[in-house]
């Protein structure tokens, strides 16, 4: 580490190297800005052609398959009503998203939601306090190029992860409804069927996982033995219909699928003791 | 008038110079600008610098994209639930080159955030952000941290199912933060639910309040590159201010690595006629 004296010392003779011998930014800087600025803005209007041009106007145009290269114009109108839909961020936070399926709730969420990113945006700031040698030639800075690459390495990983990270399409969920009847052995009960086919196209498998299918996303529980807690239908309808009101406030509310439908799902959790 | 007087030439054309030039003074005596816009574009720059150092103004390029075709959006989008969904649709189908405009926004935002991701890595890489430029980094990091802020604040205007369900949890895993969070959920959603009051709001914020903090925080930015000046590329043989102490642990008298030739030190001054 240097005194401040050496350091302002250093700063005065780059300034004075720079008017020696640097050259104005004008042609020159300008010039590699100019290009560098003119591929920026071909490739986004590149990007926005493939992207109009290989989706269509219905949203279900890309449904499934890879037919659109960058993804449809724009998915169904949201409905608040018909949640059978995997809530999926914007790419750049796809880390976070993933952090989420590694710290599990409900004690550890917390540091998945907002410790570490507070943390890593906490020493991001400190960066020029946490190393305060004058060294800026990249294999003499062993320590903070091991670090970055590790983070760089961690956040790649996370959010290819997130990528990747299996949707549970409803029409696949709702093809295992009979396989789940059967291991739980609710096939003779009607109104828990109705509500595990309910349970599938609620789009309640994008977080929760059952019996093997589903998200494991936010740090939900399996919800395969739920049955087994002891909170009673009743207790269950109550649960879903408001989880907010049981201090989950990841869950949304699904007050709006109507006194019906939960009842169902509420039914087949109960039903649901895990699989024999 | 401060036109040269320039003997040899016919009056017709001192005229014509002075009348062409007469705007120019004119701006300048009463505003200065013209000097500053000078300065700005005859600074000196480090002779060494790179392309990695366009990154930084690509990103500007990237957000002056981001500013316009948002501005052009906005002439047809509509904040509301019950029309949202469809004015999309009407751009991405319908307007004149509507497709183009939303595509080039949708991508855009996607390229600015990667831009900064290098344009920071560079940073990094050159140890660019040690004193005098701590504070530039801090804003930079803020700037990071308030981009990826306008991205998930953008990402529910659709009012599709993407769109919706995403904003939905995210709010709530906002809502996981202690203490604060329970209020910036509600904050963020203007309510309990997620409505029409958060979807103004969220345009709100996406088009006024954090592309205002940007444009701030780009200035500042700016103003902070400009006054101390660029980094050299921590590997030329004769970065600009490399040599200010004969301290230790300062640069290099090792010349393996190839990076750096002890032997340059100072070469500049005898072979430097191409640095004008
Ligand atoms: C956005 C993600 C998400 C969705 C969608 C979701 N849940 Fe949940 N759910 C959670 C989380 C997270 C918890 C754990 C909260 C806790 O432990 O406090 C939870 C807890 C539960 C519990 C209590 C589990 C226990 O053992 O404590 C039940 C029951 C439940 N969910 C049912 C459902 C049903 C039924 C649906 C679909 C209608 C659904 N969930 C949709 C995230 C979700
Ligand atoms: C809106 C986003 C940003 C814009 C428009 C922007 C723009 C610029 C420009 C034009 C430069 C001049 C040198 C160059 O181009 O490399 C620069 C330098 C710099 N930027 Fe940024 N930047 C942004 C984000 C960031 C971020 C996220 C960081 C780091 C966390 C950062 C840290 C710095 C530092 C420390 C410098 C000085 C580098 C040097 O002296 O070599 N900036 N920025």
């Amino acid at each position: 580490m240097m005194s401040l004296e050496e350091r302002r010392a250093q700063f005065t003779k780059y300034k004075q190297d720079v008017k020696d011998r640097g050259k104005p930014f004008y042609p020159f800087a300008m010039f590699h800005d100019t290009i560098m600025s003119l591929v920026v803005v071909s490739i986004i209007i590149a990007l926005a052609c493939v992207w109009y041009f290989t989706s269509g106007e219905d949203p279900n145009t890309c449904g499934g398959k890879d037919s659109c290269l960058l993804g449809p114009r724009y998915a169904e109108p949201a409905d608040p009503g018909t949640t059978n839909f995997v809530p999926r961020p914007d790419w750049y936070f796809y880390f976070l998203f993933y952090l989420l399926r590694i710290f599990k709730w409900p004690n550890s969420v917390i540091l998945g939601t907002v410790g570490i990113p507070t943390i890593l945006l906490i020493i991001l700031i400190m960066m020029p306090f946490l190393d305060l040698r004058r060294e800026r030639r990249v294999l003499r800075r062993p320590v903070a190029v091991v670090a970055a690459i590790l983070t760089v390495l961690s956040m790649g990983v996370l959010t290819y992860k997130g990528a990747t990270a299996k949707e549970a399409l409803a029409s696949e969920v709702k093809a295992a409804v009979p396989q789940w009847a059967q291991k739980q052995g609710f096939t003779n009960n009607k109104e828990a069927v109705a509500g595990a086919n309910a349970f599938a196209t609620s789009g309640c498998t994008a977080c929760h996982t059952y019996l093997g299918t589903g998200g494991g996303n936010l740090g939900a529980p399996d919800l395969s033995a739920e049955g087994t807690k002891g909170k009673g239908v009743q207790g269950l309808q109550t649960y879903i219909s408001d989880p907010s009101k049981f201090g989950n406030n990841v869950m949304p509310k699904f007050a709006s699928l109507g006194d019906t439908t939960l009842h169902q799902i509420a039914t087949f959790l109960d039903a649901s003791k895990g699989p024999k | 008038m401060a036109v040269s007087q320039r003997s040899g030439k016919s009056s017709r054309r001192r005229q014509m110079e002075a009348a062409m030039t007469y705007p120019i003074d004119w701006l300048e005596e009463r505003s200065g600008l013209v000097g500053g816009i000078r300065y700005f574009l005859f600074r000196k720059v480090p002779g060494d610098t790179n392309w990695m150092q366009t990154l930084g103004s690509a990103t500007l390029t990237a957000f002056i994209v981001q500013a316009i075709t948002g501005v052009i959006l906005a002439m047809y989008y509509k904040p509301d639930p019950n029309s949202a969904y469809q004015s999309i649709q009407h751009i991405t189908n319908d307007v004149t080159l509507g497709w183009l405009v939303r595509g080039m926004h949708k991508w855009g935002a996607s390229l600015f955030i990667i831009l900064m991701f290098f344009h920071m890595a560079r940073v990094f890489l050159f140890g660019a952000y040690k004193y005098p430029r701590e504070l530039n980094w801090i804003v930079g990091v803020i700037l990071l941290a308030t981009g990826m802020m306008e991205g998930f604040t953008g990402y529910l205007l659709p009012w599709d199912q993407t769109a919706y369900w995403a904003t939905v949890v995210g709010i709530n895993l906002n809502g996981t933060a202690p203490i604060l969070g329970p209020f910036l959920a509600q904050f963020l959603r203007g309510g309990a639910e997620i409505g029409p009051d958060t979807l103004s709001r969220f345009y709100s914020m996406h088009m006024l309040l954090i592309p205002g903090g940007l444009i701030g925080l780009i200035g500042l930015h700016l103003y902070l590159v400009v006054r101390l000046g660029v980094t050299s590329p921590p590997w030329s043989k004769d970065a600009a201010g490399m040599e200010a102490t004969t301290n230790g642990a300062g640069p290099a008298t090792n010349g393996r690595t190839g990076l750096t030739r002890p032997a340059a030190r100072g070469t500049w001054r005898r072979n430097g006629g191409d640095a004008e």
